[in-house]
């Protein structure tokens, strides 16, 4: 029995590679009966995201499987094997195991550490369940793979940062205001990223809204959309004082909010005040940023702040990795076992068949001893076997703990024709 | 003796708490200081254990003696510590509460065993009230100006924009005023019932409420203080950083006021 897993993904193949093996493979088109189909296949699991194509098979032990397996991607793809050849990875048995738990953990994706993958796998897997596509081997690795994306999840920070201006936004102002309910907002200009910004923060509970915008009927539009308060341009430092968060974003060429705004609007009311100005040229004056309470950020820190969140995340990745390689090797201790423990069973009972035929074949002139006598006999029989079992068996056990105990068990299987 | 046992494991798990939480610090992660958080649990459960032990085996309210009075306020800050973290996700602020509670125990258990007895001016429930209500007061300042500093550590992260994981893990700066505003507005009133129980008692042991000694200079000038920092809070609506800043030099001034006091001042306020 073998395992295999083969695919493309985003660091292999380019997107149209991709795209064309997904609309053939995708919804409607459920590959898992034709795989299941293909000689030698024991059980699949056909994963596809807009990353990626991936197919884990179990496999009869023999080349045949893999080169049915390949040459279904090839007639799915459509495609000159060479195009496609170049584009595929393979992997087997433990690196295949390898491969699939780090895709799981979201190690392999386009951005690191993303929380979707874990999903898509997990539906991938229900998929194959239903199609009844899985069995032990499956079931185990994807389960397996499940708790993996769990503990890198939870033991490494690979998930835990911003990685886009707006995400580092929503992080900051949490860091200042704790939970942002009951916050309030003030958007100046309406623009893309204003609102992009402001759909985070929304998501995240707060509490109102208000827009001011040059062009008034824009502002309308979307207070109408956010359920907020347009206000009119140039009455923006009358509200200031009623807000939290103020995210400026218009095309002026100059400051619109200066120092002199922000400390009139703190005086009224004591509180802290979060400025984010992703206007280029800039809209906030730096020297608002001075106050006491007050946190200013331009675009260019916000884009610090992203840049070591990856920079963390990189290192976060690189505990995950060793979780992995610990996983993996707990799965293959648990393989190995999966072959050796059927073969103990079967040569203690091939050998106990010996020993009870032998017994019955003398029960002739073992009958003629007392009953006493006859016990004996047996348990020296019985003795005799298990002295000589015992050192293959428990050779068996230690190799399957750490090394590849396939030759081992072949051997012992085939010596004793098991 | 089996409470100098328990005191001395509580001891130890408090260090090993502290120790905890300083390598969630280092290591920046919130699991660390989640097992802290749990040993510190465990810590202030055996401290609890040692004073009742101690309670039973003296018969005396076990906050007398500079062993007790320590090792009590010491307490209060673990026990109002973690109190404070059911209600605000604020896990990592025992990075700082931790190792001001080992330092104290610490001293605490230089003169541990000491006074068992108590001079018999000391027995009596006004003497006890006085003693826990004071040091309850004074150990929630103590904490507020740990929120304090952990404050201003937090506002000059922010305010010099210092990405990293560092601002991540301390908690927010809202949660850390509440923090501050909390203890405050808790320790204040209960130092001045202390505060009212030892004048009361003074009244009748001295004859009079005042004495001019040290100590209770000390106290009044930590009484009006704290007074001056909540009427700020409360009234001109001092928030964030000026309030955190002003509660850890009050707190710093009080705690060089005490040294200073235990090295060159006599005080009739002294007993054992």
């Amino acid at each position: 029995m073998r395992l295999f897993l083969i695919g493309m993904s985003h660091k292999t193949a380019p997107l149209e590679m991709r795209e064309r093996l997904q609309l053939l493979c995708g919804e409607g088109n459920q590959p898992l009966a034709e795989l299941m189909r293909l000689a030698g296949v024991l059980e699949a699991l056909y994963l596809a995201t807009c990353n990626r194509v991936e197919i884990l098979a179990c496999t009869e032990d023999d080349e045949q499987a893999v080169e049915a397996l390949k040459s279904f991607i090839y007639r799915q793809g459509n495609l000159s094997i060479a195009e496609m050849e170049k584009c595929l990875y393979v992997h087997q048995d433990l690196e295949a195991v390898r491969h699939l738990f780090r895709v799981t953990s979201s190690l392999d994706s386009m951005v690191m550490g993303e929380p979707q993958i874990l999903g898509q796998m997990k539906e991938a897997y229900r998929m194959a369940v239903e199609s009844r596509a899985t069995g032990v081997l499956l079931n185990r690795i994807s389960h397996h793979a499940f708790q993996v994306a769990k503990r890198v999840r939870t033991e490494t920070g690979i998930a835990g940062n911003a990685v886009s201006v707006s995400y580092a936004a929503v992080e900051l102002a949490k860091k200042i205001f704790g939970d942002l309910k009951k916050k309030s907002i003030l958007l100046i200009g309406a623009g893309e990223m204003s609102e992009l910004a402001a759909r985070h923060l929304l998501r995240q509970g707060v509490g109102s809204i208000r827009i001011a915008n040059r062009t008034y009927a824009r502002a309308e539009a979307m207070a109408a959309e956010f359920q907020g308060i347009p206000v009119a341009f140039d009455r923006f430092p009358e509200v200031l004082p009623e807000v939290d968060i103020v995210i400026a974003s218009t095309g002026a060429p100059g400051y619109i909010l200066n120092a002199e705004m922000v400390s009139a609007a703190l005086k009224r009311r004591n509180r802290l005040l979060f400025l984010i100005d992703i206007a280029v040229p800039r809209d906030i004056d730096p020297a608002a940023g001075e106050i006491d309470n007050v946190y200013l950020y331009n675009i260019d820190h916000l884009q610090d702040v992203v840049d070591a969140n990856r920079e963390g995340r990189r290192v976060e990745a690189m505990k995950a990795e060793e979780i992995i390689a610990e996983e993996v090797g707990a799965f293959e201790r648990w393989f190995n076992a999966l072959e050796v423990v059927p073969t103990i069973v079967a040569l203690r009972e091939k050998v106990e068949g010996i020993v009870k035929g032998e017994l019955e074949r003398s029960a002739a002139w073992l009958g003629k001893l007392d009953e006493e006598e006859r016990k004996r006999v047996e348990i020296l029989a019985a003795s005799i076997v298990n002295k000589i079992l015992h050192e293959p068996m428990t050779g068996l056990k230690e190799e399957s703990r750490d090394k590849d105990a396939f030759p081992f068990v072949a051997a012992v299987r085939r010596l004793f024709r098991l | 003796m089996s409470g100098i046992v328990l005191f001395k494991t509580a001891l130890a798990i408090y260090l090993v708490c502290a120790v905890v939480y300083a390598v969630s610090l280092w290591v920046r992660r919130v699991m660390t200081a989640r097992v802290a958080t749990w040993l510190m649990i465990v810590a202030l459960v055996i401290h609890t254990l040692s004073f009742a032990s101690r309670w039973f085996t003296t018969g005396v309210s076990p906050a007398i003696g500079l062993h007790d009075t320590l090792s009590f306020f010491a307490w209060v800050m673990a026990a109002a510590y973690l109190a404070l973290q059911l209600k605000t996700k604020t896990r990592i602020l025992g990075a700082f509460v931790s190792p001001l509670i080992c330092l104290i125990m610490v001293v605490a258990s230089v003169e541990l065993g000491g006074t068992v007895g108590a001079p018999d001016i000391l027995r009596g429930s006004l003497v006890t009230l006085h003693v826990m209500l004071s040091l309850t007061g004074e150990a929630l300042f103590a904490l507020a100006s740990c929120a304090g500093l952990m404050y201003l550590i937090q506002d000059s992260l922010l305010k010099r924009k210092k990405a990293g994981s560092l601002i991540r893990l301390l908690p927010s700066l809202r949660d850390l005023d509440r923090i501050n505003n909390i203890c405050l507005s808790c320790g204040f009133p209960l130092l001045t019932l202390g505060v009212l129980a030892g004048s009361l008692w003074a009244r009748i042991v001295w004859g009079s409420h005042w004495q001019w000694d040290p100590k209770q200079i000390w106290t009044l000038l930590a009484w009006g203080f704290y007074g001056f920092l909540l009427h700020q809070r409360l009234v001109v609506g001092w928030q964030g950083r000026k309030a955190a800043l002003w509660s850890l030099i009050v707190f710093v001034v009080l705690v060089t006021l005490v040294i200073f006091r235990k090295l060159f001042f006599q005080t009739i306020h002294s007993f054992v």
